[in-house]
């Protein structure tokens, strides 16, 4: 579905370099883009960065996810702590990711710790954050409703407000992993030696445009992919099946 | 055999933004039989939802008592099932498993549940449904599955509020009549609440009428049953109860 725009792009790209005749220093051509991606992929360069950038998200991401969620559940089920705790989640949510790095590397030194820190922080706030939304739109008579079935903390917990708030949960999960995944390779640029990040910074000090060009493909690419393959697929067999999702 | 029990039933609301007290349920005192289906009907704000939430332990009673088989009610709980009027069906859940979610939480295990929510479920004629989820369902199958939900768990009264009162009027007395034939099979003990009148009379053993908080009268109701409209709609007797009820209602 969304690879023939990108395909046009290439298209235009493929025209443009050589009607004009770019400085490969300014914007490398289709080729050697090309050429570039075999040869990082042939001497396992490109796999290492992809994996190093790969585990760092997914780390950061389930420790942001596995502490956010009960948070917000618990914030969510008492209206005062919601309501008082709200604007600081905001708060938190508008600094997630990129505006941390800095001080990350102060309390991690530079490597695995910092990175995976800024991915957890951008992961975190707006998952907390759209998990206590989610909690505190589930109707008060499906509470109830559940209460006068026979459930107690635990049932109610999970039978009714996880499957509950689980539409902003996912929606959460989507806004923070895009946080996330553009304060990774800002914090790989800074605070590491492998990596997607690392790989154009690197880049760009030997004028290598064509790596340059290669890695933010791939950036944009793996994005993609993790958002088509794993997100949206997680919200049509929940979310549009129970008939929760708010078209947007 | 009295099953409920409300004595001087009292509940007064604090009102935030007027600053003041607003007392919505003065003085109510009622026994229910146990297997009895009775109707409570009121001009709207006399406190009908206020007792039946106070009944469900879904709000704490200012003064009074509410006694369920001799023991006073505190909170929510299975022994008073709840069908409600917007349905409060899971929508995350199937048809099979909200009905189903009762007897899961009591620990029943799984086949044994299926099989107790498929036998309610074609009760209601919702057999078909089972596998679907209530979004796909229209709104007189979901609250047919309301229902069942609540029977399901096999609680000592069923209490509804304007259960019926968001369908279409043709629907609305297709899951009167089906009411009616559940309730002869299986005898559960319902409080009924509605605006309706003739719904009232039509369903109840006995009708309470509610005043400004109070018990205004109470009338019983004898007709044969099973009961069906084609029958009762001509009847000389539903006719006169009906609107000797409407007259309490319409003095209240
Ligand atoms: N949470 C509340 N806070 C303050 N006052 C309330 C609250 N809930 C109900 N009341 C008031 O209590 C009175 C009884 O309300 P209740 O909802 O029980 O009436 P009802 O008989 O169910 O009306 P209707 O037929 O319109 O549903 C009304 O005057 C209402 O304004
Ligand atoms: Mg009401």
């Amino acid at each position: 579905m969304f690879v023939a725009p990108l395909l046009a792009l290439v298209a235009v790209w493929a025209v443009v370099v050589p009607l004009f005749d770019v400085n490969p220093r300014i914007f490398p051509s289709v080729a050697s883009v090309a050429n570039a991606a075999l040869d990082t992929i042939r001497d396992g360069s490109l796999f290492r960065h992809i994996g190093a950038s790969l585990l760092r998200v997914g780390l950061g991401t389930v420790i942001g996810v596995v502490t956010a969620v009960p948070l917000g559940i618990a914030m969510g089920v008492s209206p005062a702590i919601s309501s008082f705790l709200t604007p600081l989640f905001r708060f938190f949510s508008v600094l997630a990711g990129i505006a941390w790095i800095p001080i990350a590397t102060l309390w991690f030194g530079y490597g695995f710790g910092a990175i995976v820190f800024v991915i957890f922080n951008a992961v975190f706030f707006v998952v907390a954050y759209n998990t206590l939304l989610g909690v505190s739109t589930i109707p008060m008579t499906i509470r109830n409703a559940a209460a006068s079935l026979g459930a107690g903390r635990w049932v109610m917990l999970t039978e009714v407000l996880l499957p509950g708030a689980l539409p902003n949960i996912v929606t959460g999960v989507r806004t923070g992993l895009g946080f996330a995944w553009r304060g990774l390779i800002a914090a790989e640029m800074i605070a590491t030696n492998v990596g997607l990040g690392y790989m154009l910074f690197v880049a760009r000090d030997f004028y290598r445009t064509e790596v340059i060009v290669l890695g933010m493909i791939v950036i944009g690419l793996l994005w993609l992919l993790i958002d088509r393959l794993l997100l949206v697929p997680l919200e049509r067999a929940t979310i549009e099946r129970w008939g929760l999702v708010r078209r947007t | 055999m009295k099953t409920l029990s409300l004595k001087n039933l009292q509940k007064t609301y604090f009102d935030p933004y007027a600053g003041s007290q607003v007392t919505a349920v003065h003085d109510v005192s009622l026994d229910v039989e146990q297997g009895e289906f009775v109707s409570v009907v009121g001009p709207s704000g006399c406190g009908k939802t206020t007792i039946l939430n106070m009944i469900a332990g879904f709000i704490p009673y200012s003064g009074g008592e509410i006694l369920l088989d001799g023991i006073a009610v505190n909170g929510p709980g299975p022994d008073r099932g709840v069908v409600f009027q917007s349905f409060a069906l899971f929508p995350w859940k199937t048809v099979l498993d909200n009905v189903s979610f009762g007897p899961k939480i009591r620990g029943v295990p799984k086949a044994e549940r299926d099989r107790i929510a498929r036998e309610y479920l074609e009760l209601a004629g919702l057999s078909h449904a089972a596998d679907r989820y209530p979004n796909e369902l229209s709104g007189g199958m979901q609250q047919r599955v309301g229902v069942v939900r609540a029977l399901a768990n096999n609680p000592a009264v069923l209490l509804m509020d304007e259960p019926f009162a968001s369908v279409d009027a043709q629907t609305r007395m297709t899951l009167q009549e089906e009411l009616t034939r559940i309730w002869q099979q299986r005898k559960p003990t319902v409080i009924f609440i509605t605006h309706d009148v003739p719904e009232a009379v039509f369903l109840a053993n006995r009708v309470v009428v509610l005043s400004k908080g109070r018990v205004l009268d109470q009338i019983k109701v004898d007709l044969p049953r099973p009961r069906v409209w084609d029958d009762l709609m001509q009847d000389e007797t539903f006719k006169r109860l009906s609107s000797q009820v409407l007259q309490m209602v319409r003095s209240a």
